[in-house]
């Protein structure tokens, strides 16, 4: 029983940074309705120059941390102008294998730029886990989910409390009514792709503070999380982006724990197979309309 | 021929089979980023009747075909009413769960002392059959292309036959496809399962051209790279999913000069042609447009299925 | 028609050539140190044959390499390999594209027609087989 508990204490703090991987997906495909596979090499990119200040440099965990940040931010604006701003509004595969190339890109990018297999990134705090009764709560997992709950709350004042995030709401509902209505659609998505890659951003530096260092696999493994997410907690809904952040990292947590790292990877694309075929709105999705969630025919 | 150019041809054409997998399902309006799963089952199950059966080449292959429908089947049946983008992401999560299933498996029998079969992560070597028949590579080049050019005979009867078309009806709209009495479901199964059994092929044809398979080679980048084929080379025709392999792998040799940034041009590249071309260079339009320029008074039994894109 | 008939007669070409051999098969011992240039390798190979285990000396050998996580992306021109003072060992320079795994493809042919595949770590200071590749805590 403690185990569980433990597990799901993990799970959850964990999660918080799936939480914040699947949202920044899910702005994305709120305001284009179409996959980014770009995303994870774009927060890895901006993890890399992070790193790279780190490793030649010397810098500070608050530096790293804007660097990645903007770093994220800066590349998730150029994927955007690149793969999706000038994609007509039928061409969705076009956009989403344009994207995958531009993946390709970004990793050999990556590379270039710290060419080794592995580095050592710059932990948050080094104290030791905190003990509350039978449990064990590392500080740098609760620091985790501090932040990215205040990250949350950042994302969601922004939207419900900004005219730009009315703005953004309004396209997510129905982009051609919005822009009918005079909003600049084109001007607020490419905002909304950087706001959703300085958001992965901060997710990606959230978790390789954890894991005190970085691949070059990292940028495949934050898009398989952040989609996964998305997608078990129902696409296109934020509140259900972070829902099912927790969720993943709840079900890793515990497969982890009984069954192993092999078939707690294998567990959860089971999960999400399976939700896909039995529930595909997820958690708290709704069910796609014929205008909005179609990629197109490309 | 130079050694490393029958090299480059073979792998051109055992790509082709799962760029041509991709396709084939992309006909009917489903986006598979899971292909590669059957390229994977089609590797290992061939594989293994050679290595560890002792089968002839030609029976491995067609078992390979068959476990790649069969599991195409098997993965169909239950995303057959998901809507394209969810099924999209079904196909990944599934071609995901098989190659950690394979990471996870062993299946090693002695022989002659030795231990061969899938060994888990760590791959299944000794595939031999190709060495032990004493097939030369341009031989095996030879019968890769004798099957390939097999498949897109298949696919030239398919463009111009009932079941073509109404592949491509249900790919423009398969409820007016429906509406219209076609059985699409009955159809996307079997669109499935030619596409899984392609795919299976082309795994065998791998696994025999490398000796070597392991997990980590068929994973999502395999996958999303065999639907890139078919929308860089062109959706109008199967001469465009190979197209797109020649000009993939094509590419990437000549882009060699640029050692360390290849994958930056290429990506690049395809980017910017996709820009122009979202559906490939021989799309629907092109496709037409050399019909009416080459047969210009013959009336095509086959319309061209023309998408247009919103302006 | 034309084109069954030509795709059956090139697969018939193929078939030509079999003859079930029992042959013996190479195996290679690989060990690789970093050379001067940046991501080239000097490699040194023993061949032997898997039967007799005596060292395979006098065969043709040409080093290829490919990256398994992406197949045929990285795919390096195969180099010949030259034959060492000693019997059965082989010696070739790799110019690869990045560090990471590769998986060396050693096609052998003269006394011994065989392709031994070998998958190394390659890093900038080092080359170590590939470690075991199952998944490590969360898979990256």
């Amino acid at each position: 029983m403690i185990d569980v508990v433990q597990n799901t204490l993990d799970g959850v703090m964990i999660g918080s940074s799936y939480a914040l991987l699947a949202l920044g997906f899910t702005l994305i495909f709120g305001v284009m309705r179409r996959l980014n596979l770009s995303y994870g090499p774009t927060i890895m990119l901006g993890a890399y120059l992070g790193t790279l200040l780190y490793v030649q440099g010397g810098a500070g965990p608050a530096t790293v941390a804007a660097a990645t940040v903007l770093g994220a931010a800066v590349v998730g604006v150029y994927v955007e102008r690149l793969c999706f701003a000038p994609m007509a509004a039928g061409a969705g595969i076009a956009s989403m294998v344009s994207s995958f190339a531009i993946w390709m890109q970004l990793e050999q990018a990556a590379i270039l730029i710290l060419p080794r297999h592995t580095y050592a990134f710059p932990p948050l705090t080094t104290a030791a886990p905190l003990t509350l009764g039978p449990f064990l709560v590392r500080l740098d997992h609760a620091a985790m989910l501090a932040a990215a709950a205040a990250l949350a709350a950042a994302v969601h004042l922004v939207l419900h409390r900004t005219r730009f995030g009315l703005g953004l709401r309004a396209i997510v509902g129905n982009a051609t009514a919005a822009h009918l209505v005079g909003i600049d659609v084109r001007l607020s998505t490419l905002a909304a792709f950087a706001l959703a890659s300085a958001v992965g951003g901060a997710a990606g530096y959230l978790v390789l503070t954890v894991d005190q260092q970085v691949t070059p696999m990292f940028g495949m493994w934050a898009t398989f999380k952040g989609l996964i997410a998305m997608m078990l907690g129902g696409l296109g809904s934020i509140p259900g982006a972070l829902a099912g952040g927790l969720v993943l990292g709840v079900i890793e947590a515990q497969a982890q724990w009984y069954f192993g790292p092999q078939i707690r990877d294998f567990l959860t694309f089971a999960v999400l197979f399976l939700v896909l075929v039995v529930r595909p709105t997820g958690l708290m999705g709704e069910a796609p309309s014929a205008d909005a969630a179609a990629p197109g025919r490309a | 021929m130079d050694d490393h150019l029958i090299g480059v041809l073979s792998n051109i054409g055992v790509m082709s089979f799962l760029a041509l997998s991709a396709y084939l399902l992309l006909l009917t309006g489903e986006i598979s980023f899971g292909q590669q799963a059957f390229f994977a089952i089609g590797a290992y199950a061939a594989g293994i009747r050679t290595a560890l059966w002792g089968w002839p080449l030609f029976a491995a292959l067609a078992w390979g075909a068959f476990a790649g429908a069969l599991a195409a089947v098997l993965v169909g049946l239950p995303t057959l009413r998901l809507h394209k983008l969810y099924f999209a992401i079904a196909t990944l999560a599934f071609a995901e769960m098989v190659r950690i299933l394979f990471e996870m498996w062993r299946y090693q029998v002695s022989i002659d002392g030795e231990l061969v079969g899938p060994n888990g992560a760590d791959g299944f070597r000794g595939i031999r059959s190709v060495f032990e028949s004493n097939i030369d590579p341009v031989q095996y080049l030879a019968l890769i292309y004798g099957l390939l050019a097999a498949t897109l005979a298949g696919f030239v009867w398919l463009e111009r036959s009932r079941l073509g078309v109404t592949f491509r009806m249900i790919g423009q709209d398969a409820e007016l496809a429906e509406l219209g009495g076609i059985a699409v479901r009955r159809c996307k199964v079997l669109a499935a399962s030619l596409a899984g059994a392609l795919a299976g092929i082309g795994g065998g044809l791998y696994a025999h051209l490398t000796t070597y398979v392991e997990p980590r080679i068929f994973d999502v980048m395999l996958g999303v790279h065999s639907l890139a084929y078919g929308l860089i080379g062109g959706l109008g025709t199967a001469i465009g999913p190979i197209l797109g392999v020649v000009l993939d792998i094509g590419i990437l040799e000549t882009v060699r000069v640029f050692a360390g940034y290849r994958m930056i041009v290429f990506g690049g590249l395809v980017a910017i042609l996709l820009i122009w071309c979202p559906r490939g260079l021989l799309d629907e339009k092109a496709m037409h447009g050399m019909h009416m320029r080459l047969w210009p008074r013959r009336s095509f039994r086959t319309p061209p299925s023309a998408v247009e894109t919103s302006p | 028609m034309m084109p069954a008939l030509f795709s059956l007669t090139l697969v018939a070409f193929a078939l030509a050539g079999r003859e079930a051999a029992a042959q013996s098969r190479a195996t290679a011992d690989v060990s690789c140190q970093p050379a001067d240039a940046a991501l080239h390798y000097d490699c040194t190979i023993r061949l032997g044959d898997a039967r007799s285990k005596a060292p395979l000396a006098g065969a043709a050998v040409s080093v290829g390499a490919d990256m398994p996580s992406m197949p045929m992306a990285h795919n390096v021109r195969p180099a010949k390999a030259t034959p060492a003072a000693e019997p059965g060992v082989y010696e070739v320079r790799l110019a690869l594209e990045m560090h990471g795994d590769w998986a060396l493809r050693i096609d052998v042919s003269g006394p011994l027609r065989d392709r031994v595949v070998v998958p190394l770590r390659f890093d900038d200071r080092a080359v170590h087989p590939s470690p075991s590749r199952a998944a490590p805590h969360r898979g990256h």
